[in-house]
């Protein structure tokens, strides 16, 4: 079987080259594919009414249940055959239905043929997974087939609804496909043979994959997806209502109906739903005035009705329902296929103008009447004899009490009567729309149509009227089938005459309301017009996806508004809602001391003061001041908790932020654009208020948390003994944790880098451009020179007093900066603090006089410090391993220096010159970037300000 | 006073690493001592041979697997080693390189230029100013892309394999910066690239830093930071310390579903994925997912297993959250990238549901659909790239009607890749979204089928997205014909040809990668 499908795929590729060649004529070539399908199934038919139907098996997926499984059970012999069969037929019709210039003929035939090989594999495959597979790919082939000719809107949007909805259904299909598998089984005759117990999951499972069979039916409330597919190309529609597509919902349910039809739910979905479709399609049949749209909503309701009695789960009804697929297939095969003739040949379809064709058609409209009484269930044909079993199935049912309390049972029989007066009108109308001579109409002109052409209708209506005949010979090969379904008793065999029983009564009545209906069909049509639509699924459906596209806007408005704000709050609120509050509510606080000092809590207060000022600043430069004031609080703190080294370092460093801020706020407006009323405002501040209580939350929990020795408990000990110095900080960062600090100057480098190459752009050696080659400004004289670079500043921007203290100052911070550097092994300092404050005195010197001043400052470029400092650090890293010890080991040095007399160095103190090296580079890059770079970049902007007005005036 | 333990170092284990950060230290000597003309040629050949050396290099290591990278601390009996080279780790591993490969390829498309066709010449210049032309009249290129994204990608190779917290940490950071970086390059619409890297940065600055508070209070709870102590740690550890427990692997988790986009952590994705070069977004969109599952899966089934019960419930949320978000919002998306920004949103949480299934099946389930997604996602963003109208990218999804009537071909590839997306049988996106369901239907009890169902629900919402581009790119008519499909060289078009073809063969035989992620699901810790 396996083959069967891959000659279906090869005749796929195949096509498109094929119909290069032949044209049209690539039709009856690939009319044979599907053909030897059907011939070969004939073959096989003995087997499989004796019950051992071929089979085959081959890994595919192992390790996901995906096993290309094929076997031939009755059920999907009669399916094979129908898909081969009509297949081939339609394909041969498709001949003369296509025009050879038809552009899009090469996609045409390709996905007609994969579609039909989805289809056999779909009825043949034993591996539920593979089914969904091939369920799939009916869904995505039927929708290239429907939006065949995309240049109009209409049949875009139907391709475009078919396919939602019929993916949505097997998307539910899946979830019931991989409940069933993994808990159970993949393969179908195991899950039929052996069913699983019913609990909720598989039950849940297999409404699911009700739910799939429904949409790809078009039961409804998916009703309306069907009609909507009628854009298709009719050879197209007639495969997809008779043979492919829809009857796959009907084969799921025919399917599983032996094991599961007493399962809760079961009934409802299959009988109740299937005959309200058949009302509801019957219903809106009667009133169509387009013959294709007629049949279209005929077939809704025939899917109903087939789905109601496949679903029964007795042995009646499952010969009746393969009865009725096998008449259902034949009668609406020819009749689109009719349609299509009539279409061609007069290039209408609307009952209002078709006039006189069955006369000027007579071969076409004998088979199309055959067909018709079929359809509406009229002696001998086919249909008759689906329906009388039908009709006897349910009475039965609703007599044997298995459709719950009898009520419901014979409101199913009288439902399905009602379906069938539908039935017997809408066919009437059809026929008489179709071919009729109509009173008061012009004849209807029509182009002969080619005996070909017509000779596929002529051969499957008199399929309906052989199938009918033959009934007792056929219901052998079907009642293996039946017979597989456990309860009910055995039927008896399919035939025209049974006697004068019930369901030919109800038969009879159906006929005779029903050609009643169609003669009052003026009066109908009018009250109908009364009625509200009930069901209208397809507004349903429109709702749904307009629902879920204002939805998204919505939703995208309010989320992604590409506000980092508003991004970050979604992140913060999460830290709130999660870590923050099970901290709270989870997390043991030990007991909390308050204070050590009341001086503790002044700071603390101050602190506080300072973080909530900073809301209702509107200046930059105060926000930037109010910032730091929290800052120098903290520094305050650890001074106070006598930790007087982190104390001088936090103080350094937010010194250096400020400065820098401020640098930089330069650039920036001096005040916040802010509404101080708006909400967003408000809950900013709730939700900064909520992001601190969480983190104070978090950190009491933690500090209660502690069960072990801090590990720096030893550190004071080992800093003295191997990293010979007192002050732990410091011996911590040059000796103990060397490395990390190797690494950190390294990125501090790297951040230097950094931030001049964002503010210089292309390079950062620029050219140092020192106060002494200034010229000064024509008009300043040469006095008050406390600063060399004085001069080079604007009169109105010069401070005496500053330039006086700046010199006065200057060296003193260097020295103390050196100061620092030396002493920090001991007493607090280190490296990185005199870097600091070396930096520091830098800035000053800038801040006073300007960039040239900062270029006499420091007449070197900041990365060559940088640079030197970071090889210092290296080579004092490295230097150990040359006397024998290892990477970054230390030792003292005692020697005398005639100056100071004896001088104990430990050999570290290189290393922390390095790190001093380093930052006063890095200092110096920060102060050349955003001082003297953006003085540069204002000045230009000046300059071309000026020549631009100056510009402006000479023209 | 402990001595000092040598770390014992398993030098065939690591050499994937080692390789590719060589190659991106060298990548960086390339760029300062070599001459503007070669440069690129050099660094793009160099990045390639690089990741593909480390990728055998990989298949070496698998007869290494084991800790390595520290000792075992004989008093106490703990595991103190820094890598995990095993399964999860290794398939990651050489699933990056290969993916990596394509997105080099893509980066180093020149469309006959001189430098990479979608970097700016110079990277820090404000857009439109007087400097970006200079720079860009005088041919500067920006080559040192190729060293930062082999920098990156070495960053997300360690990234599933670290054993330890902070080890996790370093590789996060490492990923992420050179990706910083790299997302403000744009050559064209400067000020969104800009945009979107600060943007990005920002956001990965502060989850980062969540991160880092996570591992603090793990650190706090388990004395230890390593996966196995802190496994160990739970399972003997009093309930009352459950205050650092809990709010500890929750700011974890914050760092690493930010990585993968996950809700309510996704705001930075389509901002950045449209800012981005476009074959930059797909290089992170691949990649940046794949090793940030890996981590996802070795923090979930190494270090946090134990505390499964405390987290699991939060990890669910933000699993559904993910799926419905992605998909609802990809509805109303009118950017190609932020079209399939959301779609790599959704994606992430139908992988979560993989992850929430909690054994084995899950693992390789995870481990199968990340490498699925990446072939695919890369191959969509080359060809996203590669459609222009005017000279710049044509991303608005106006500019894609009809494009299936003039390059049926680039269309019909790029509708394959949708179907992919939406998981349609034969593709391999159908697979890895089956593999995940089944594993989180087979073990995830009814929770998993809920989630499922949320799964499944949102599917054939994103079937709905995809199959409107499909219908618009043939069946609308084109507005004009100024859009078009720009011939790629060689290398980009084998990058396409590679994702798309992967994309069906593991839609039709995926049984060799789902044996091999079968069989690389043992975590060793």
């Amino acid at each position: 079987m396996a083959y069967l499908l891959l000659l279906h795929l090869i005749a796929a590729v195949a096509a498109p080259g094929l119909v290069k060649v032949l044209r049209t004529k690539a039709f009856p070539v690939l009319a044979l594919v599907p053909g030897i399908a059907f011939g070969w199934l004939l073959f096989v038919g003995a087997d499989v009414r004796a019950g051992h139907g071929p089979a085959e098996h081959t890994m595919w997926v192992p390790g996901l249940g995906l096993d290309l499984d094929f076997r031939v059970t009755t059920l999907s012999w009669v399916l094979g055959l129908l898909v081969s069969g009509v297949g081939a037929l339609v394909l041969l019709y498709c001949t003369w239905y296509f025009d050879d210039d038809d552009p899009s003929l090469w996609r045409f035939t390709s996905v007609f043929t994969a579609f039909a090989g989805a289809m056999l594999g779909l009825v043949l495959t034993d591996n539920l997974l593979i089914l969904y597979v091939f369920w799939e790919l009916t869904t995505v082939f039927s929708y290239l087939l429907i939006g065949h000719n995309p240049a109009s809107s209409t049949n875009r949007r139907a391709a475009m609804q078919s396919l939602i909805v019929t993916t949505v259904g097997g998307l539910a299909m899946l979830i019931g496909v991989i409940a069933l598998g993994v808990r159970h089984s993949y393969s179908i005759s195991v899950l039929l043979a052996d069913p699983p117990p019913l609990d909720s999951i598989t039950i849940a499972g297999i409404l699911l994959l009700l739910i799939g069979a429904l949409s790809k039916s078009a039961l409804v409330p998916f009703h309306f997806w069907l009609p909507g597919a009628m854009a298709a190309p009719t050879p197209v529609s007639a495969y997809l209502h008779a043979a492919a597509m829809v009857k796959a919902g009907v084969y799921l349910v025919a399917l599983f109906a032996p094991a599961y039809a007493s399962m809760p739910g079961w009934q409802v979905m299959t009988l109740g739903l299937g005959l309200f479709t058949m009302l509801v399609g019957g219903w809106h049949a009667i009133r169509q005035h387009d013959i294709k749209l007629l049949l279209a909503y005929g077939t809704v309701s025939q899917l109903g009705f087939m789905i109601a009695i496949a679903g029964l789960g007795t042995k009646t009804a499952a010969l009746a329902a393969l009865a009725l697929i096998i008449s259902h297939g034949l009668f609406k095969s020819t009749l689109f296929l009719t349609v299509g003739v009539i279409d061609k040949s007069t290039g209408t379809r609307d009952v209002r103008e078709l006039s006189g064709v069955g006369r000027a058609l007579l071969p076409l409209a004998i088979p199309a009447t055959l067909a018709g009484l079929s359809m509406a269930g009229i002696v001998p044909l086919a249909g008759f004899v689906a329906k009388e079993s039908a009709m006897d199935a349910l009475a039965k049912a609703a007599e044997g009490g298995g459709l719950g309390p009898a009520a419901y049972g014979w409101v199913a029989v009288v439902a399905l009567v009602a379906g069938s007066v539908l039935t017997v009108a809408y066919t009437a109308r059809f026929l008489w729309g179709a071919f009729a001579t109509k009173p008061g109409v012009a004849r209807t002109a029509v182009t002969m149509p080619h005996p070909g052409f017509i000779a596929v209708p002529v051969l499957l209506g008199v399929g309906c009227l052989l199938v009918g005949v033959l009934a007792p010979l056929e219901s052998e090969w079907l009642m293996p089938y039946a017979a597989s379904v456990p309860t009910g008793e055995t039927p008896a065999s399919l035939a025209l005459w049974h006697g004068l029983t019930l369901p030919l009564l109800l038969s009879t009545l159906a006929i005779a309301v029903g050609v009643g209906l169609f003669a009052i069909r003026d009066l109908v049509g009018r009250a109908q017009s009364f009625v509200p639509p009930l069901i209208d699924g397809e507004r349903g459906y429109v709702r749904a996806l307009r629902g879920l596209e204002r939805g998204a806007v919505g939703t995208t408005a309010l989320t992604q508004r590409g506000s980092l704000p508003i991004y970050l709050a979604a992140i913060l609120l999460v830290f709130i809602a999660l870590p923050g509050v099970t901290a709270l509510a989870r997390g043991g606080v030990q007991t909390v001391r308050l204070w050590d000092t009341p001086a503790q809590a002044v700071v603390g207060v101050i602190m506080l003061a300072a973080a909530v000022l900073v809301l209702f600043t509107r200046r930059r430069l105060t926000s930037v001041m109010l910032v730091g004031a929290t800052g120098y609080g903290l520094s305050m703190l650890f001074i106070l908790h006598g930790a007087p080294d982190l104390a001088i370092t936090q103080m350094l460093v937010e010194t250096v932020a400020l400065v820098v801020m401020v640098l930089t706020l330069r650039r920036l407006p001096t005040k916040f654009t802010r509404h101080p009323h708006s909400p967003a405002r408000t809950w900013r501040i709730g939700l900064g208020v909520a992001t601190g209580v969480s983190v104070a939350a978090i950190a009491l929990v933690s500090a209660g948390a502690r069960r072990r020795l801090p590990v720096s408990a030893d550190f004071p000990a080992e800093a003295y003994s191997f990293g010979h110095g007192q002050n732990v900080v410091n011996v911590t960062l040059v000796d103990i944790r060397a490395w990390d600090t190797l690494g950190e100057v390294s990125v501090l480098v790297a951040a230097a880098t950094g931030i001049a190459s964002l503010i210089f752009v292309r390079t950062r050696s620029t050219r140092l451009a020192p106060a002494r080659a200034q010229q000064p400004p024509s008009g300043t004289s040469g006095r008050g020179r406390w600063l060399l670079g004085g001069h080079t500043v604007r009169k109105e921007k010069r401070s005496v007093i500053f330039e006086v203290v700046t010199r006065l100052i200057f060296h003193i911070m260097i020295a103390v900066s050196l100061y620092l550097l030396f002493s920090g092994h001991n007493e607090p300092g280190g490296g990185f603090a005199g870097g600091l404050v070396a930096g520091l005195a830098l800035v000053v010197r800038y801040l006073a006089g300007g960039r040239h001043e900062l270029d006499e400052a420091a007449p070197f470029d900041a990365g060559l410090v940088v640079g030197l400092g970071l090889l210092v650090v290296t080579l004092s890293a490295l230097a150990p391993l040359a006397f024998g010890g290892t990477i970054l080991e230390s030792t003292v040095l005692d020697l005398a220096l005639p100056p100071w007399g004896e001088v104990h160095i430990v050999t570290s103190v290189f290393f922390d010159v390095g790190v001093y090296l380093i930052v006063v580079g890095m200092m110096l890059d920060a102060v050349r970037s955003l001082g003297t770079g953006i003085d540069r970049q204002t000045e230009q902007e000046q300059g071309d300000e000026q020549t631009r007005q100056h510009e402006g005036t000479t023209r | 006073m402990t001595t000092f333990q040598v770390a014992n170092i398993d030098y065939i284990a690591i050499l994937p690493l080692l390789i590719v950060f060589g190659t991106a230290v060298i990548g960086v000597l390339v760029e300062a001592f070599v001459g503007r003309e070669r440069r690129h040629t050099i660094q793009a050949t160099l990045a390639v041979a690089g990741l593909l050396a480390a990728f055998v290099a990989v298949i070496v290591a698998t007869g290494h697997m084991g800790l390595t990278l520290g000792h075992v601390d004989t008093a106490t009996d703990r595991h103190l080693f820094a890598l995990s080279i095993d399964g999860p780790a290794l398939f990651m591993q050489g699933a990056l390189l290969l993916l990596s490969v394509l997105g080099v390829l893509t980066m180093a498309e020149r469309l006959g230029g001189t430098g990479s066709d979608t970097f700016t010449p110079s990277g820090a210049s404000t857009p439109g100013s007087q400097i970006e032309a200079v720079s860009a009249r005088a041919g500067l290129i920006t080559s040192e892309v190729f060293p930062l994204a082999m920098i990156s990608v070495g960053g997300m190779m360690l990234f599933p394999t670290v054993n330890d917290l902070i080890g996790m940490f370093v590789a996060l950071e490492v990923l992420s910066l050179p990706l910083y970086v790299l997302t403000g390059l744009a050559r064209r619409r400067r000020l969104l690239s800009q945009e979107a890297s600060l943007k990005y940065f920002l956001l990965g600055a502060f989850s980062s830093a969540f991160f880092l508070f996570g591992t603090a209070l793990l650190y706090g709870y388990a004395g230890s930071v390593y996966f196995r102590d802190l496994s160990q740690a739970v399972s003997a550890g009093p309930i009352s310390m459950n205050g650092l427990l809990v709010p500890g692997a929750f700011l974890v988790f914050v760092g690493l579903f930010f990585k993968i986009g996950a809700v309510p952590f996704h705001a930075w994705t389509p901002d950045a994925y449209q800012g981005a070069p476009t074959p930059v977004t797909g290089f992170m969109a691949a990649c940046t997912k794949a090793a940030a599952f890996g981590a996802i899966l070795r923090l979930a089934y190494t270090g946090l297993d134990t505390a499964r019960w405390e987290w699991t419930n939060g990890l669910i949320v933000v699993a559904i959250l993910t799926m419905v978000v992605g998909s609802v919002l990809a509805v109303t998306q009118t950017d190609m990238k932020r079209l399939l920004a959301y779609s790599a949103i959704s994606h992430a949480g139908f992988i979560l549901v993989g992850v929430i299934a909690f054994d084995q099946k899950g693992i390789s389930s995870v481990l199968f659909y990340t490498v699925a997604y990446g072939f695919s996602t890369i191959a969509a963003f080359a060809i996203v790239g590669l459609v222009r109208q005017g000279g710049s990218e044509a991303t608005h999804l106006s500019q894609w009607a009809g494009l299936g009537r003039n390059h049926p071909l680039v269309a019909g590839t790029f509708a394959f890749l949708l179907l992919a997306f939406a998981g349609i049988p034969l593709t391999s996106g159908f697979v890895a979204k089956y593999v995940v369901f089944s594993a989180a239907i087979g073990t995830g009890g009814a929770t998993g089928t809920g989630l499922v169902i949320i799964g499944i629900v949102c599917s054939a919402i994103t079937v709905f997205v995809y199959l409107r581009i499909i219908v618009l790119m043939y069946f609308s008519d084109a507005p004009d014909d100024t859009v078009a499909f720009v011939t790629p060289s060689a290398v980009t078009t084998f990058s396409i040809a590679i994702g798309t073809m992967v994309t069906l063969a593991l839609g039709v035989l995926p049984a060799a990668l789902l044996d091999l992620a079968d069989r690389s699901s043992v975590f060793i810790r």
